[in-house]
């Protein structure tokens, strides 16, 4: 166990509210997992060796930075700097209510608490520190048959120097329909871990992006769970870009038959960045789908590593569950580890994966050049081709249409590093 | 359907017989002392001895893998005999006259007619019961071609230069667990050295058969192709019907020097347990080949047989446009446990590689493809293809797949693609109403499923491979 661990640990085991029981369970979890190193299999191509001795500052200096707008979004913003809610929850549309993790009322304790741990698997290991360390945190819940026409922005970004443990909790009634985006970003060196986890009720819908822009020196490890009960539907879109060290564990969970789960993720990373990707779909009922689209660019001296897996439980029959992962090396120092993974107990089921890892075509280039354009604005032109496709998938456009320049401006850095 | 499935799983080993044939057999147990009395059953020279010790301390300080998708009752080593040898080998016979015929009705049971039928078909064999190499045909004729094949315990007394230059050198003895094992306690296996420019004239061969009760298999063997030269071997196995498991961990070395082709095809047969899980052999094998330039290493494998198997033929391919290929069929039923797969490690430039798998479970068995890709930062312009499907046959097996693709270049290519389906009902009812009964049109399926594999094997292994799966699949579809 790292120095840093045992001293949080330390710190875990002195919170006392009323998820007190379930960190108690979490940390005996933690106490009897491994540290996990190269030798781990879910952590084989990234190592957490930074953190074994790493010192950060447990309160906020309060300096971080400040939330972009984002155009037309008209979303209801929660802002949570270092894990702690600081915007006031002001008025909500019927059947929405929202909550601080610390300040959750008495009545919603008994759903909230199993939801806590309900989703995640407990062999994520930063999961039981998050677990034990994420004091604060929200409280998302959708009443029944509640439409909400607003999108939640959860905006979490970290003070210099700090180390914050954020939780989003959220449940969905039947029927229910909302629209979350988890938005994380910061340049700061910070340490976090931020882990979501989601209960999605009988046909209900929930469309979902998780923003995992912490770069720089930032480390960033997190995580969003789902269980997907009867007719539910998950639609989730992952942006990443890398960092120093930046991981993201995804499991969704068909526990009731007939859910749908759509998965669109890409990334780019530059610089010495770190970006690291773990997924897992868990086909436990029958007759569910999910459809999985993963994409990396990878240029410098930039790692990612890529884990998806699909698992078909015994009774999962009539199953449809595909998984594609595409990669860009940019790069001769970068270097791309992916491994897409089948685990198949039924027979009546079809199930496909595909991954490919290449350059940009030279013919493409070659083309665009004979039109007259540079090679670098051709090469940006072809990385974004491969990106935008999933860019136009999202559901919301208003985010789309904030996402594109930051993506043109990554290349442009792109390309300057080649 | 359910019925028809237990028909097929209630189907006999046909090679489950034992031969009475009067052994010498070492206690089980293993500590130093059993690895020099190996050695000196071999009149080894010291330096073999040395490399046996040295092996052994290593594999002391190992722990067994546990990474594998299988579930294994943990082998005791100390309760296996490391040594078991037919009593009459102790004159080595000089010609098939004198070998017992009671060894040699065995081969012919097996279907390995050591003598007439090799004529006909022109296939070198060498047959390794249990521990010791039985008999080598056709020695003479291989001779003249300045070919060498022989047991490798006798390649360690006459060719010791080629033993130590190559042994060891493409498997180190520290590579793996088993891999370790096999240095410190390997009886014997075939030796084959291919003389520069030299096209062997025939196909080689090597039969493996497993007979004493409670005794390991530990073959070895290293095959060395020169510059420019070809050669294509042949590997089977069997094993009789025993209700305690059985551990075979072998170690195979390929090494295709400048511009030299190997073709190594395997028929992997070994008794697989009965429905119950009860019995049947362990079969933990370490397979690797290294190709130097322009060098090509073809993987063909068909995998019916074993309760649990741990297997991945794997390419270094360090030389320029060297090629390496693995196509394999592994199909289990019962309780049968398959993990095996293929790495290719690109090392030089323009290297190729294509990977071929089939996988097919049935009964409630679990079937799982593991393989590597890892393309290094030197392997320009290299390329990989890699396709796996997997066939499931009923509700209670399972197929798994498990590739790693790591890429350090940004002109290599690399390509996967994995599949899992059922033999549908379109198909079934298709070939049915053109009159086909259920049977046939799932063998003739199953075999299409497998086509792009059984066309890499030489023409007698794809016959043979194409019987066992039908055989295997009798009545396992409805």
């Amino acid at each position: 166990m790292s120095t840093w661990l045992a001293n949080a640990v330390d710190r875990g085991g002195a919170t006392n509210d009323w998820l007190s029981p379930k960190r108690q369970q979490s940390l005996e979890l933690l106490q009897q997992s491994r540290w996990p190193t190269r030798k781990t299999e879910a952590w084989k191509y990234t190592s957490v060796n930074m953190l074994v001795d790493a010192t950060f500052a447990e309160t906020s200096d309060g300096i971080f930075d400040a939330p972009e707008l984002i155009d037309n979004l008209d979303s209801i913003d929660l802002l949570l700097v270092d894990g702690v809610l600081r915007s006031d929850i002001g008025d909500l549309p019927s059947g929405l209510s929202i909550y601080s993790i610390a300040d959750t009322p008495i009545e919603q304790r008994e759903w909230a608490a199993e939801v806590f741990t309900g989703a995640k698997p407990s062999k994520h290991y930063f999961g039981l520190v998050n677990d034990v360390l994420a004091t604060a945190g929200v409280l998302i819940d959708v009443a029944e048959g509640v439409k909400v026409d607003r999108p939640i922005r959860v905006i979490c970004r970290q003070s210099n120097g700090c180390e914050s443990h954020t939780r989003i909790l959220m449940r969905l009634g039947s029927n229910a329909e909302a629209v979350i985006i988890e938005d994380f970003a910061g340049e700061v060196k910070s340490f976090n871990t931020g882990f979501s986890e989601y209960i999605v009720g009988e046909s209900a819908t929930l469309e979902h992006y998780r923003i995992a822009m912490n770069t720089g020196e930032a480390i960033s490890i997190g995580g969003c769970h789902f269980n997907l009960n009867y007719r539910s539907a998950l639609n989730s879109t992952v942006v990443g870009l890398g960092s120093s060290l930046s991981r993201l564990d995804i499991d969704v969970n068909h526990i009731g038959e007939y859910a749908t789960a759509k998965l669109n993720a890409f990334y780019l990373l530059n610089g010495s960045e770190t970006f690291d990707l773990h997924s897992s779909i868990e086909h436990i009922a029958a007759n569910g789908t999910s459809e999985e689209n993963v994409r990396g660019i990878v240029a410098d001296s930039s790692r990612a590593v890529f884990n998806g897996r699909i698992h078909i439980h015994r009774n999962a029959q009539k199953t449809l569950a595909e998984l594609n992962n595409r990669n860009l090396l940019l790069s001769r120092n970068a270097e791309i580890y992916t491994k897409p993974e089948l685990e198949i107990y039924a027979d009546d089921v079809r199930c496909a994966h595909g991954a490919t890892i290449a350059e940009i075509d030279k013919e493409a280039l070659y083309y665009l050049q004979s039109r007259g354009m540079s090679k670098a604005q051709a090469q940006i032109m072809l990385s974004f081709g491969f990106i935008n496709e999933l860019v136009d998938q999202m559901p919301n456009q208003n985010l789309a249409a904030w996402l594109r320049p930051h993506l043109r401006r990554r290349f442009a850095e792109m390309e300057s590093t080649q | 359907m359910t019925e028809q499935i237990d028909q097929a799983l209630e189907r006999e080993y046909e090679a489950g017989f034992v031969s009475d044939i009067e052994s010498e057999t070492f206690a089980p147990g293993l500590d130093e002392d059993v690895i020099r009395r190996i050695s000196a059953m071999k009149s080894e020279p010291d330096w073999m001895l040395e490399w046996r010790l040295k092996a052994f301390k290593t594999w002391q300080q190992m722990e067994e893998p546990e990474w594998a998708h299988v579930d294994y009752q943990k082998i005791d080593f100390q309760a296996i005999s490391y040594y078991s040898a037919p009593k009459s080998m102790a004159d080595k016979p000089k010609s098939l006259d004198e070998v017992d015929p009671e060894l040699l009705a065995t081969y012919e049971k097996l279907g390995i007619p050591l003598l007439e039928q090799q004529m006909l078909a022109g296939v070198a064999v060498d047959a390794v019961f249990d521990s010791v190499s039985v008999v080598t045909t056709f020695r003479e004729k291989l001779w003249e071609a300045g070919v060498i094949f022989c047991p490798i315990s006798e390649a360690v007394q006459e060719y010791p230069e080629l033993v130590k230059k190559y042994l060891g050198s493409v498997v180190p003895q520290r590579d793996n667990y088993f891999a370790a094992l096999n240095c410190a306690v390997f009886t014997d296996g075939s030796f084959v050295y291919i003389p520069k420019g030299t096209r062997c004239p025939m196909e080689l061969s090597t039969y493996f058969r497993i007979n004493e009760q409670n005794t390991g298999q530990f073959e070895r063997t290293l095959i060395i192709a020169d510059e420019g030269s070809h050669v294509s071997y042949l590997e089977g196995c069997t094993a009789p019907q025993r209700d305690e498991n059985q551990l075979h961990a072998a170690v195979v070395e390929l090494v295709a020097l400048d511009d030299a082709e190997i073709k190594y095809s395997t028929v992997q047969n070994w008794y697989p347990g009965d429905e119950n899980g009860k019995g049947g052999i362990y079969n933990f094998v370490t397979k690797r080949a290294v190709c130097h330039t322009n060098a090509k290493v073809s993987w063909t494998q068909v995998e019916t047989g074993s309760a649990v198997t741990w297997k991945y033929p794997s390419c270094i391919l360090r030389g320029d446009n060297s090629i390496g290929e693995f196509y394999s069929v592994a199909l289990t039923r019962g309780m049968q446990q398959a993990d095996t797969g293929t790495k290719m490690i690109h090392m030089g430039k323009n290297t190729r590689s294509t990977i071929i798998s089939k996988g097919i479970s049935a009964g409630r068995s679990n079937n799982s493809y593991r393989g590597l890709v890892r393309m290094g930062p030197r392997a320009d312009g290299a390329r990989n293809f890699t396709q796996c499907d997997s066939l499931l046959i009923g509700d209670q097996c399972g197929a798994h797949t498990f590739p790693y693709v790591e890429t350090k270049n940004p002109t290599a290519i690399v390509e996967h693609e994995a599949t899992t389906s059922k033999v549908s009902d379109d198909q079934m009812f298709l070939c049915q109403q053109r009159g086909l009964d259920a049977e046939k049109a799932v063998s003739m399926i199953v075999n299409g499923f497998c086509k792009e594999v059984f066309k890499e094997l030489p023409m007698e292994f794809a016959v043979e491979a194409g019987k066992l799966l039908e055989i295997s699949l009798e009545g396992s579809v409805g």
